[in-house]
């Protein structure tokens, strides 16, 4: 990295918006199509009604809170990435700091579709904030329904203001070399920002205490998730592990998530002097990490269910891995627990089809595994005669359709219109006395 | 009334950036302002030595204090508002009541820490563009010092003699 110049760095990120060409445009209308096949499916779901889903008793929750974790799960990895590697000063997260918390906003947008799908009659939202209704009747905020709306509406506004605030002198650098009304909006949204010491003395100590409130709250949000269904009484759901294990499979998810968007980004761009194959493998190794702490849930909590001699805790387990959704349990041990082992080997870190494929087959499994646990606990649980299945239907293929295509949608906006590297953050990872604008 | 002209030189250079601060606080002229593409350290040290810490902090601190009994009180309100007993937890239940406490403590802090932030650098503030040179958000490192008008020529001398690469002048 020490190769290049302040200069390089900016040309090369900057360069990324330039006006795009017609592929671009082609890519972006086919997912505004996606998006439209989406909200076609969420208004047909309003005026017929939630029961075009598939989720019925005993399964009440389907693809909408399957999708709804699986999204709050890949934001986590942007505020680990942007925060927690930052206070731990790990130089090799700069060039992808940016693009992580990009994934991070729009991922938490996305996810917060999903509660206000599933409500059904989404005009009663305001039933969830605290505001009484016509009996003096307030939310119950003993409710870990609740305490989901609070932590998800906090993490979208912290991981919002974090991420702009980290791009304000990126913006400064493109305002400074735009024309037109580009200039004019990269003005707009930098705020003046000039780079005086007096700026930079304030901005550091207000990004370190962003980051280091960024850090609690990226856990608690995922805890909080996690006792969604930890809280009640289901087998397969009611366990003690289960805010680290959901914190752990986040992070596993939201970095996978981070090598199928970086891979392309750095081919497209030109950005192999920045996004290097040493960033690339360290994610890698920290996915072996993640990987190996999911693992170790998955066997714990086979292991509680041994050890409980509880028979109704064994037999959800046994079904788990024996029964109908075997295929889904499967998917989700192979693709998230033994595939990334390959990652131990260093030719396939420093393999970048080796590292988009396992990627894919990460997020393949995290959301298989949101799947198992999502359907298989009610769809199992105490009452041999409440068991049944779950499909999801036409209806919500749909609307997850659309939600994915409004994920890759918004990033593809991103990274035409706003600094997709932080240039300030790599300028700093620079080696002392290397020529700067040569 | 005697005019005060502003010279800005532009270095390249990090270390011959910190080299011309430091010969600029034994000169004569008087040193105003720094402008930096990154958050310089070498700058800070020289800079901050003899200066208080950022206050940025004390927002974070008062927001998230704020914050705290905020959540923890909108809760307790809610729920004495209508005393049910909900899966047999106390009224005013104060281990989830903590959760909901943190997550306040969370945002209003980082709430605080964006006003502090805001106010003590004084952003936003486009009027800061009219003194200020592009290349310094690029490559280059922008020291600007106040002068008398007769000592222009001598203060521009002074930058190229440091290895400043160019100067500007500002008429305040």
């Amino acid at each position: 990295m020490s190769e290049l110049t302040y200069t390089e760095i900016d040309a090369t990120v900057l360069n990324t918006l330039t006006p795009p060409k017609r592929a671009y445009w082609l890519t972006v209308a086919a997912l505004a199509a996606g998006i439209l096949i989406g909200l076609s499916c969420w208004i047909y779901q309003i005026f017929v009604g939630i029961g075009v889903g598939g989720q019925n008793n005993p399964v009440g929750w389907g693809t909408y809170l399957i999708n709804f974790v699986f999204w709050v799960g890949i934001a986590h990895s942007g505020t680990l990435i942007s925060a927690i590697l930052y206070l731990f000063r790990a130089g090799w997260r700069n060039p992808i700091a940016r693009a992580a918390e990009t994934m991070t906003v729009f991922a938490v947008c996305t996810a917060g579709l999903f509660p206000l799908i599933h409500l059904g009659r989404v005009w009663l939202v305001y039933y969830m904030l605290p505001y009484p209704n016509q009996r003096y009747l307030w939310p119950n905020f003993q409710s870990p329904l609740v305490f989901d709306l609070v932590a998800i509406s906090t993490y979208l506004t912290v991981s919002s203001l974090f991420w702009f605030t980290g791009m304000l002198p990126d913006l400064a650098a493109a305002r400074d070399r735009a024309a037109g009304w580009r200039r004019r909006f990269y003005k707009i949204l930098s705020l003046g920002w000039t780079g005086e010491h007096e700026q930079w003395r304030h901005y550091t100590r207000g990004y370190l205490f962003f980051a280091a409130l960024a850090t609690p709250l990226v856990i608690s949000v995922h805890s909080v998730v996690s006792w969604d269904f930890a809280l009640a009484v289901v087998p397969g759901w009611h366990s003690t592990i289960f805010a680290p294990y959901f914190v752990a499979g986040a992070i596993h998810s939201g970095l996978a998530m981070v090598l199928t968007l970086m891979i392309p980004l750095r081919a497209i761009f030109d950005y192999k002097r920045i996004i290097t194959d040493d960033v690339l493998e360290n994610v890698a190794k920290t996915i072996i990490f993640t990987g190996l702490i999911v693992g170790f849930a998955y066997a714990t909590e086979y292991f509680i269910a041994w050890y409980s001699h509880n028979e109704i805790e064994i037999e959800s387990f046994r079904w788990r891995a024996l029964g109908d959704y075997s295929l889904e349990f499967w998917i989700m041990v192979v693709c998230n627990s033994l595939v990334p082992l390959l990652f131990f080997f260093k030719k396939y870190r420093r393999s970048t089809p080796w590292l988009f494929g396992i990627s894919i087959l990460i997020n393949v499994g995290m959301w298989f595994e949101r799947f198992v646990i999502i359907v298989g606990g009610p769809a199992h649980d105490f009452i041999p005669h409440a068991w049944g299945l779950y499909t999801p239907s036409a209806v919500e293929m749909g609307i997850m359709l659309g939600t994915f295509c409004l994920f890759f949608f918004l990033f593809l906006l991103f990274v035409k219109h706003l600094p997709s590297v932080s240039m300030t953050e790599m300028k700093e990872t620079l080696e002392k006395g290397s020529a700067h604008g040569s | 009334m005697e005019v005060k002209r502003y010279v800005m030189g532009l270095f390249r250079d990090e270390d011959r950036a910190v080299g011309a601060i430091e010969s600029l606080k034994k000169s004569s002229f008087k040193l105003h302002k720094v402008h930096s593409p990154v958050p310089s350290h070498k700058i800070m040290n020289v800079l901050d030595r003899d200066r208080p810490q950022s206050k940025v902090g004390y927002f974070t601190l008062a927001g998230g204090i704020i914050g705290f009994f905020t959540g923890f009180l909108l809760a307790i309100y809610t729920a004495s508002e209508w005393s049910l007993i909900v899966s047999g937890k106390p009224v005013i239940a104060l281990v989830p009541f903590f959760i909901v406490g943190f997550e306040f403590t969370i945002l209003f802090g980082v709430l605080g820490n964006i006003i502090g932030l805001l106010t003590q650098a004084r952003l936003p503030r486009w009027k800061n563009l009219k003194q200020y040179d592009e290349r310094c958000s690029g490559e280059h490192f922008g020291v600007v010092a106040q002068c008398d008008d007769a000592d222009q020529d001598r203060l521009m001398a002074f930058f190229i003699e440091k290895g400043g690469d160019a100067k500007r002048i500002y008429v305040y």
